[in-house]
């Protein structure tokens, strides 16, 4: 009883350090001693995602060192943002924290903690990553088989910060030419794949204007709707993995009928649909299934590669706009990866989410680890900000209390999310014995009740033969 | 017929003088279970059968009674002691006691 | 524990297993029922290796639907179950429609595994149900040959049924349907019927009893039971059998049995209802009035009663059969049904019933397919029939009548092949072992010969090797040596040649899921095709959560267990004039398809077609029941003639008739099918190229079709009323007045609730 007790406690706490730090966000001013003198922005719209990378070099015009600096995000972007992260010059991860500006509250601020502080007058560059989920919207939202695919991109033609810009250059990457529609600001260049505006001199801060591509997008508009993460860990050398995936095509809905005969003549028929994607496991996957409610799937490949495994999956019918499937995927991994003890304690080291396909967008993420029996003071740690819901019990083979289950959720999760997270815990290893010894105790009596029955004579009409006689 | 009108006290006459008191406790019992039966019966054609299942119920656990107590008393009797071979009385009135536990607990269910 | 020192004579009667004279026997015993367990098992393995663990053809997906509903919504809402999603829109109760037995039984399984966290899924349980069944029907069926001969032939028993195609058909992994449970309910029923009749003992007739209810709750065919023992009785009366022990294992099932059977909210009333269980109520009063007279002759035994005796008897059996001949006339006793005339008559059901002759397992059987499920038990168990009917006893009697009322039912129909092949096991079992006997016996023995009960326990196939020197060192007193050695290999041969007949015929004609389907290219790799799955998934995924799905009775289970969406007919072919509806729209035209479709509130249509892959089982092969069934209940609009080609051919080719080249399931097949190889359109079934091509649909849409062509799914246009005829604006009319009524009366049916 205890141990569950603690563990409620300490999922309280856990939960109230979350929700304050959520909450309580610091509360920061603008600094006015900062100039950026300079952005080369690239907004990569190719695939479903708008993914924006910002070469952004930072001045201190003011007198004394800066230690910090803010970013901010337009208020019409702030709910489609899935990801945000800082790298310094030398390619180091920033810390960055999210919070407030007074004066500003459509627009979402986080604060960038800097390695080396900008002294007076001096430079540094800074990398600014963002990856928004559902901002393409496809236009029209509904084509025949035949059709192509066509999107609509809506954004900031400038680089949105609190702080003034002295010059901005943006890329827009769309690997394609059929460009319906674009927002032509001079400078601009529309190029083979791409258009680039600018260079734009002296923009003031908080500067917004909108950046309108409307274009040919087939690529596979998929979202995973809901991916739920079992990894059920054994002491006895094994992790296994099982998610259940639910994928709906979020690209413009299919209109009318589906023709089996053009899909099968023409190879360009239906364009914006879905065959196959590929799903990349880590490299010591084995004994990988690949089912639905209704048994296996029959329509898949496996390739062993150097550094991971290349599942080809193939749902049971091609995807097109609107149209949903599910499925379960499962494998086992060698705990010794990632597991590491020392003595009692164990440290689980694992990844919240994996690789589902290229440029995936995850809606809802629900991950659960299920932990041996008997396992006590769980410790978790995550990279990025998780609900962690309620802990739970699990019951399999041969267990008589239940084990322990961790479970947490995120939505809106993008590739970059793939990191790992952490649970210490103890665990008395004498505790392994306790299945091969139940096993052995049935056993036991399973025989001992045999020879028993074998030995003694129940049948009522002999035992009562004594009496007649 | 005649011959028939004459047998009858010839037969009430061998069956006092030859039937153990223990075989006579049970065709008591066997009479009442019969006489509830036919009771029944009489009561279900006058009155009619409406919860058809209780009625049923009702006139078989009866029936059963009747057979299992005929059971009872054909292996009780010691003039059968050859037909049933290792089945002592005991052995029957157990069997008897299971039979109608089972027997009940299915009249239980179906009365409703 | 003196008694253990007695000699095995007189069959073992009344010892378990367990309690033998010598441990070594028992370990035999035991060691041959498992491995012979083992082997059953092992063999219905087939389909899971091959393919998955799958739930197979079209019932089963219904049992498995069932029980997974009542392993997560309990018991009790089970047997309540209203299932909305079949028979649209009238629906089915499904717990006053099935025979829970089957469920109630992996269910239980689930339960007691889950209680022991041991966390299988229904599904593997439901799969596996089968083969673990078949295990047990070996072990009963050795208690049942061992009770009626020697306990060497039950296990030769034990040993062929495990494997015989005839009973493996049924019972592979995957095939999980009412008689995997039932053949072994049924042989068990039988083993305790006749250990009660040799006993005299209530406690195993009401054991008896209770192993007849599970089999009334596990199939249908628990009439066979209940017509076989009173005809068992019946026939011992004949033959001035009759004894108290008779009596008492007899009237005290029977009451039991009548009473238990009626706990099943499916069998209801019907055993003293309907004429199948007549002739059950009949011996049991016949046994009735001839005990009274029994007992009345043995108060006073003397040679006036017998005459009375006889004449009493023969009146009491008249009396009852004038009694059911007048109650069946007034009509508180149902006639036959028409599936037991079609018993009788096998041309019956072809001209009144044609959707049970539709069905191909209904279908007489051909003498080929005797050998194939039996093999060499065909002709050895005459062998053991003879054996028995010469040495007859009360228990043989029994084995008489069953094998050969079994063998007139196999003959009539293919599916009740099933009720035959235990009979024939353990018919051949005494047969094998009446025969090795012989050659093993030890001949100077004089007590030998005639009594077959004390025979040795080790004649099993599997010990022969074993005992083998024994009869060497002493043939010189019977047969030569030689003759005996010879015979012996014949014998193994046989049983060789048996055992690889039987994996053989399990594993290339019972394997099938017959969902998944698989093809062999020319360097035998193999290729899955899987467009069942893909259909049914696709419409699991892609279609409104109350979507109505119609297609043919046959892929009803399965839409609804793989697809779970609604279904207008399915395999539960209970109600014919909705079945018939169906294929009236099936062989209408379009537009009067539509207005029949408008009116059944139709959304998707699916069609089965396999021109593409050369599938013969597909929808137009079974066209021509739709439209005798559609004929038989809308005589005016369907003809059968007009399908056919003046020559009488069922064709699809230009030649065909008009009718069948416009119908709605002709369109619906070969709809923009113009792939399939060359020439562009050929139809690899048929072996044709379509008639009527490069037509288009007027009140329908492709919806999907598999990668394949096997499965066609087609979406109706909604709201299509401006040009369709006034007929189906009326019918639409029609069915919203219907609703709107339908609201009001539940509004009221409330109101009057609330106010009650």
């Amino acid at each position: 009883m205890m141990p569950a007790m603690a563990q409620l406690q300490f999922c309280v706490l856990f939960l109230v350090y979350v929700a304050t730090q959520c909450t309580s966000t610091n509360v920061d001013t603008v600094s006015s001693g900062i100039n950026i003198k300079n952005v080369d922005r690239t907004i990569d719209i190719s695939s479903q995602l708008v993914k924006i990378t910002s070469k952004v070099t930072l001045e201190n015009t003011g007198k004394s060192p800066v230690k910090n600096f803010l970013l901010a995000v337009e208020g019409t972007g702030k709910a489609k943002l899935a990801f945000i992260g800082t790298k310094d010059g030398n390619n180091k991860d920033l810390r960055n924290v999210e919070t407030d500006v007074k004066g500003n509250d459509d627009a979402k601020f986080w604060r960038v903690d800097l390695k080396e502080s900008i002294n007076a007058g001096s430079t540094a560059s800074v990398v600014v990553e963002t990856v928004y989920t559902k901002a393409l919207q496809p236009y029209p939202t509904s084509i025949t088989q035949q059709e192509e695919q066509l999107v609509k991109y809506l954004g900031n033609l400038y680089f949105y910060s609190p702080y003034p810009v002295s010059s901005q250059k943006t890329n827009v990457i769309l690997n394609t030419k059929a460009v319906e529609t674009f927002t032509k600001v001079k400078p601009f260049l529309q190029l083979d794949g791409s258009i680039s505006y600018g260079p734009y001199s002296n923009t003031a801060a908080f500067t917004e204007k909108e950046l309108v591509v409307h274009y040919k997008n087939n690529s596979p508009f998929l979202t995973v709707t809901r991916l739920e993460r079992l990894i059920e860990v054994s002491h006895w050398g094994n992790i296994a993995i099982e998610e259940t995936i639910e994928v709906e095509h979020t690209g413009a809905k299919l209109k009318g009928p589906f023709s089996r005969y053009d899909y099968q003549q023409d190879h360009h028929s239906g364009p914006a649909s879905v065959r196959s994607y590929k799903t990349l496991l880590p490299a010591s996957a084995s004994d990988v299934y690949y089912r639905d409610t209704n048994g296996n799937i029959s329509t898949s490949n496996m390739r062993v590669k150097k550094d991971s495994v290349e599942l080809d999956l193939r749902p049971r019918y091609p995807l097109f706009g609107g149209w949903r499937s599910h499925y379960t995927l499962g494998y086992n991994v060698p705990s010794y990866e990632y597991l590491y003890y020392s003595g009692n304690e164990y440290l689980l080291k694992m990844r919240a989410v994996d690789h589902v396909f290229d440029d995936m967008q995850i809606d809802e993420l629900i991950t659960k680890v299920i932990l041996p029996e008997g396992t006590t003071n769980i410790k978790a740690n995550f990279p990025f900000a998780v609900t962690r819901l309620p802990d739970s019990l699990h019951y399999t083979y041969l267990d008589t209390k239940g084990r322990p289950v961790i479970t947490f959720t995120k939505t809106n999760i993008v590739e970059n999310h793939i990191q790992d997270f952490q649970l210490r815990y103890s665990f008395p290893r004498i505790l392994m014995l306790q299945e091969p010894l139940l096993v052995v105790g049935f056993l036991y009596t399973l025989f001992l009740c045999v020879i028993i029955y074998v030995r003694l004579d129940f049948s009522i009409h002999k035992s009562e033969h004594p009496h007649k006689d | 017929m005649t011959s028939i009108a004459s047998v009858i006290p010839k037969l009430y006459q061998e069956y006092t003088t030859k039937t153990a008191k223990k075989l006579k406790i049970i065709d008591a019992y066997l009479l009442y279970v019969f006489l509830t039966a036919v009771i029944q019966f009489v009561y279900c054609c006058l009155v009619g059968t409406f919860p058809f299942n209780s009625f049923l119920s009702g006139f078989i656990s009866t029936v059963s009674c009747f057979v299992l107590g005929v059971c009872l008393r054909l292996q009780v009797n010691p003039e059968n002691k050859s037909e049933f071979l290792g089945l002592s009385a005991e052995r029957g009135f157990a069997d008897f006691i299971f039979a109608h536990l089972v027997l009940h607990i299915v009249v239980i269910n179906f009365i409703g | 524990m003196t008694t253990l020192a007695e000699p095995d004579l007189g069959n073992g009667r009344n010892k378990p297993i367990f309690n033998n004279t010598t441990g070594f026997s028992t370990l035999i015993t035991v060691t041959v029922l498992l491995l012979a367990w083992l082997a059953g098992f092992a063999s219905r393995l087939f389909a899971v290796i091959r393919f998955e663990s799958i739930i197979h053809e079209f019932d089963p997906w219904f049992n498995y639907r069932s029980t997974a509903y009542m392993v997560q919504h309990g018991f009790y809402n089970f047997l309540n179950w209203f299932d909305e999603r079949a028979w649209y829109p009238l629906g089915r109760i499904v717990g006053g429609t099935v025979y829970p037995g089957l469920m109630i039984t992996s269910g239980s399984i689930h339960w007691l595994l889950h209680a022991l966290n041991i966390p299988i899924h229904i599904r593997d349980i439901c799969v596996f149900l089968a083969p673990v069944f078949s295990g047990l029907t070996a072990i009963s069926t050795y208690l049942l040959t061992a009770e009626l001969w020697s306990r060497g032939a039950g296990l030769f028993a034990a040993c062929f049924i495990a494997i015989v195609p005839g009973y493996s058909s049924r019972s592979v992994a995957g095939s999980y349907d009412n008689e995997g449970i039932a053949i072994f309910a049924l042989q068990l029923t039988y083993f305790l019927w006749l250990r009660s009749l040799k006993t005299g003992s209530v406690f195993w007739s009401i054991c008896t009893a209770i192993s007849y209810f599970y089999m009334v709750s596990a199939w249908g065919g628990y009439v066979f039971i209940i017509n076989l023992i009173p005809l068992h009785v019946f026939a011992l009366l004949i033959m001035g059998r009759f004894s108290q022990r008779l009596f008492v294992s007899y009237s005290v099932f029977y009451i039991v049995g009548l009473l238990l059977s009626m706990q099943i909210p499916f069998v209801g009333f019907q055993p003293i209802r309907t004429s199948e269980h007549m002739a059950a109520s009949g011996v049991f009063a016949l046994l009735m009035a001839v005990g009274a007279l029994q007992y009345l002759h043995s108060l006073n035994p003397k040679g006036q009663w017998k005459k009375l005796l006889i004449v009493g008897g023969l009146m009491a059996a008249g009396l009852v059969f004038l009694m059911v001949v007048f109650l069946t006339y007034i009509g508180v006793i149902a006639p036959w049904s028409g599936r037991f005339y079609s018993l009788w008559d096998t041309a019956y059901a072809k001209i009144h019933i044609p959707i049970i002759a539709s069905v191909s397992e209904h279908q007489p059987t051909t003498w080929s397919s005797f050998f194939f499920d039996l093999h060499v038990l065909v002709c050895t168990f005459p062998v053991g029939l003879w054996y028995c009917v010469k040495n007859i006893n009360d228990e043989r009697v029994f084995v008489t009548l069953y094998a050969l009322s079994a063998v007139y039912f196999a003959g009539v129909m293919v599916r009740l092949m099933l009720t035959l092949t235990p009979v024939v096991c353990v018919l051949s079992g005494i047969a094998f072992s009446i025969l090795l006997d012989l050659l093993l016996r030890d001949d100077d023995l004089p007590t030998a010969p005639v009594e077959p009960n004390d025979k040795n326990l080790y004649d099993k196939a599997g010990k022969v090797k074993k005992r083998a020197p024994e009869p060497t060192s002493q043939a010189d007193f019977g047969l030569g040596m030689n003759v005996r050695s010879g015979a012996l290999i014949a014998f193994m041969i046989l049983l060789m040649l048996f055992s690889v007949h039987c994996t053989w015929a399990t594993s290339n004609a019972y394997s099938s899921p017959s969902i998944v389907l698989a093809s062999y290219g020319n360097d035998g790799s193999r290729k899955i095709l899987d467009d069942f799955r893909e259909a049914y998934g696709w419409l699991s995924q892609n279609t409104a959560e109350d979507a109505r799905i119609m297609s043919w009775w046959d892929y009803g289970y399965q839409i609804a267990g793989m697809g779970n969406r609604t279904t207008l007919v399915d395999n539960n072919t209970w109600n014919n004039s909705h079945i018939a509806l169906v294929g009236k729209a099936m062989a209408s035209n379009e537009t009067a398809a539509y207005d029949i479709m408008t009116m059944l509130d139709v959304d998707y249509v699916l069609v089965i077609f396999g021109g593409a892959i050369g599938y013969s089982g597909d929808d137009i092969n079974k066209f021509i029941w739709m439209v005798r069934i559609a004929e038989g209940e809308h005589p005016k609009d369907i003809h059968e003639a007009d399908y056919f080609t003046e020559k009488g051919e069922y064709r699809v080719d230009s030649e065909a008739s008009k009718t069948m080249l416009n119908c709605l399931m002709y369109k619906l097949s070969y709809y923009r099918y113009d792939s399939g190889g060359s020439p562009p359109g050929y139809d690899r079934t048929r072996g044709a190229l379509p008639g009527n091509r490069g037509f288009k649909l007027t009140y329908l849409e492709e919806a999907y079709t598999t990668e394949h062509w096997l499965v066609r799914i087609y979406r109706l246009f909604e709201m299509f009323i401006t040009s369709v005829p006034t007929d189906s604006v009326v019918y639409d009319f029609l069915t919203v007045l219907a609703k709107r009524i339908e609201n009001f009366m539940m509004i009221a049916a409330g109101c009057g609730s609330r106010l009650s």
